[in-house]
């Protein structure tokens, strides 16, 4: 009698918590990466269900928690439920190819979220919805050319070698400094794979190697790293001669921009963004709408000037 | 006539567990209990019911065997990497990596006389950082699309291949468990080591084998997992010598050894497989699907344990 009770009361918590929310007849199967690893994937799953509240869709979102096994084996299972549009952000770009090839013959639109998937696999989804990394990588430029007024010598700090957003955002910033900026060289580049620590250790062999007067500015992947290689000039006391512009904000970089002045410039990427156009794209893929193949949303740039126009990241 | 009765349902709650969980999401869920989600369940214990198999083994012998898990990944790796070579070639490869691993866990256990545990945990971290060193932390592309049929295929257009081979392989496996020397020895090593021995049997060199077996069995899952994928990648693996264990334990298979059998060990792949499909159907929030995966287990073994197998 009492392990019924104990079985019954499980059902019933399970009722309760799945995510079955009746109104129109559109249903998104989402599969996430690995949400609660980070703040900016829980704030994108919590935003994502709001968003798709208030659009009154229904949803299934999954969680692969970075396996990308348990990914394929969940994109099957929402086949099963014969959602209408199916949302992938890929743990691996790669692994997912073959069983999207699956999803294509069964009809289901996908949208890619947040992480591009490998481009033997752009035939056989509907688009990409998320951040420009390679944009990104040119705004930080533009904002680098400001703070240097178009002269100087520049190293480069960037997150994981291999990771498509780690490349696209040094790609991008390369890319814009050689188009626009000819007064600027980026004389050395290396990865402190999106770490603190790492980002202090490579600032502070630049600062060995190059004297003051040597480096101008200073490009960061994201502020994580930006703030490592700011401890290091501080505790150099090379703060006075250097500007640093960043990839993406966090909410330390948002607070050393405020308190510092080493950090001139960083991008405003919010993950509740991120979520909210996600869902719109792919509303629109469900109802049979038209949509183009890659899709961002504003990334806009944040400096000492607008500052007060954003609100603290949360993330 | 009574007494035979319950020892009958002693012996077999699995199934009833089992049974339960299908009465639970067939009632929960309208796309549970269809042809095309059974297909899926199926292809995705393959996997995990690959690994179980060594693992029944080795944990009737009192071991276990941490490092399945990282031995897939290796082995899904290697089966991409060496694709260049051909299909076969690859697979053999893929087959020898497991098979090595396995020895050199099974050497240290029985020759070295380390506990297990220790042995596989070192080995699970270590075949971690050589599954980086061969991937270089990126994902390697499959160029043979040939390879992936092998997942793919479905035998008279309805079964899963994949699933028919852990299937054939768990029918093998159970065979030499019933009806050989090497099956009986294996409960005799479990039930006491020191008295298998002094009875004659050769418990190191058994011990070694049934390592190598687990190898082996990671490896024919992590060629599956690759075939799945047609990618090598870094982070495959992390978790499922974990579920292996438990759906083992589950089958009613005795941590301490001398007890168990591969088609209670099926039943437990099945819950913990029905389960995890049921719940991604059901859209339980990812958080809540943790908490639900670790209570019911616990319940489960609770239950299990309240209805402990006899050993006879």
């Amino acid at each position: 009698m009492k392990k019924l009770f104990i079985l019954l009361t499980l059902s019933l918590i399970l009722i309760a918590t799945s995510g079955m929310v009746m109104a129109e007849d559109i249903v998104i199967g989402m599969t996430a990466n690995n949400t609660g690893v980070d703040s900016y994937q829980t704030l994108h799953d919590q935003a994502f269900r709001e968003k798709a509240d208030e659009m009154g869709v229904e949803y299934t979102i999954l969680d692969a928690r970075g396996e990308p096994m348990r990914q394929v084996d969940q994109i099957m299972d929402l086949m099963t439920q014969d959602v209408d549009v199916m949302v992938v952000w890929p743990v691996s770009g790669q692994a997912i190819v073959p069983v999207l090839r699956q999803v294509q013959q069964a009809g289901i639109p996908v949208l890619i979220a947040n992480s591009k998937v490998d481009e033997s696999g752009f035939e056989l989804v509907s688009g990409f919805a998320g951040p420009d990394n390679i944009t990104q990588g040119e705004y930080a430029a533009q904002m680098m050319a400001e703070a240097l007024d178009g002269e100087g010598r520049v190293v480069e700090i960037m997150g994981t070698p291999g990771y498509i957003t780690a490349e696209e955002r040094s790609q991008g910033f390369h890319d814009e400094i050689e188009a626009n900026y000819p007064g600027i060289e980026i004389i050395e580049t290396q990865p402190a794979d999106w770490n603190r620590e790492r980002a202090q250790e490579v600032m502070e062999n630049y600062l060995t190697k190059y004297d003051d007067g040597e480096i101008d500015g200073v490009y960061v992947g994201d502020d994580n790293m930006g703030v490592g290689a700011i401890n290091a000039i501080r505790s150099e006391g090379r703060g006075d001669n250097l500007k640093m512009t960043s990839a993406t904000m966090f909410a330390d970089g948002y607070d050393e921009m405020q308190s510092g002045d080493i950090l001139y410039g960083t991008l405003y990427q919010s993950p509740i963004d991120d979520a909210n156009y996600t869902v719109e794209i792919a509303v629109k893929l469900a109802r049979g709408e038209e949509v183009e193949f890659f899709n961002y949303f504003e990334t806009p740039k944040v400096t000492d000037e607008n500052i007060a126009e954003f609100e603290r990241p949360v993330w | 006539m009574k007494k035979q009765i319950t020892d009958f349902i002693k012996k077999q709650s699995i199934w009833f567990i089992l049974l339960l969980s299908l009465i639970f999401f067939g009632t929960m869920q309208a796309n549970f209990l269809t042809l095309r989600n059974f297909q899926n369940i199926f292809l995705q214990i393959s996997i995990n019911g690959l690994m179980a198999i060594g693992m029944t083994y080795l944990m009737i012998n009192g071991e276990i065997d941490l490092s399945v898990g990282m031995i897939y990944a290796l082995c899904a790796a290697v089966v991409i990497g060496f694709q260049p070579l051909g299909i076969i070639p690859s697979v053999l490869a893929a087959l020898a990596t497991g098979m090595v691993i396995g020895a050199i866990n099974g050497i240290f256990v029985a020759k070295a006389e380390i506990n297990s545990f220790i042995v596989t945990l070192g080995a699970m971290i270590g075949v971690r950082g050589l599954l980086f060193v061969y991937t270089g932390e990126r994902a390697i592309l499959g160029t043979d699309l040939r390879f992936t049929y092998l997942a793919s295929t479905r035998i008279g257009g309805v079964f899963p291949l994949p699933a028919l081979i852990f299937l054939v392989f768990l029918a093998i496996g159970e065979y030499f468990l019933r009806n050989t020397s090497h099956g009986r020895n294996a409960y005799a090593i479990g039930g006491n080591q020191d008295a298998a021995e002094k009875a004659g049997i050769a418990v190191k060199k058994h011990l070694i084998i049934n390592f190598v077996l687990s190898g082996a069995m990671a490896a024919t899952a992590g060629i599956i997992a690759a075939s799945r994928m047609n990618t090598a990648t870094p982070t495959l693996g992390r978790m499922n010598h974990l579920w292996v264990i438990i759906a083992v334990v589950l089958g009613g298979t005795d941590l301490k050894g001398g007890y168990g059998n591969l088609v209670r060990t099926l039943g437990g792949i099945f819950v913990i497989g029905i389960l995890d499909n049921g719940l991604n159907l059901m859209g339980v929030h990812t958080f809540y699907n943790m908490l639900f995966m670790g209570s019911i287990l616990i319940l489960v073994i609770f239950i299990g344990k309240k209805f402990e197998p006899l050993k006879s």
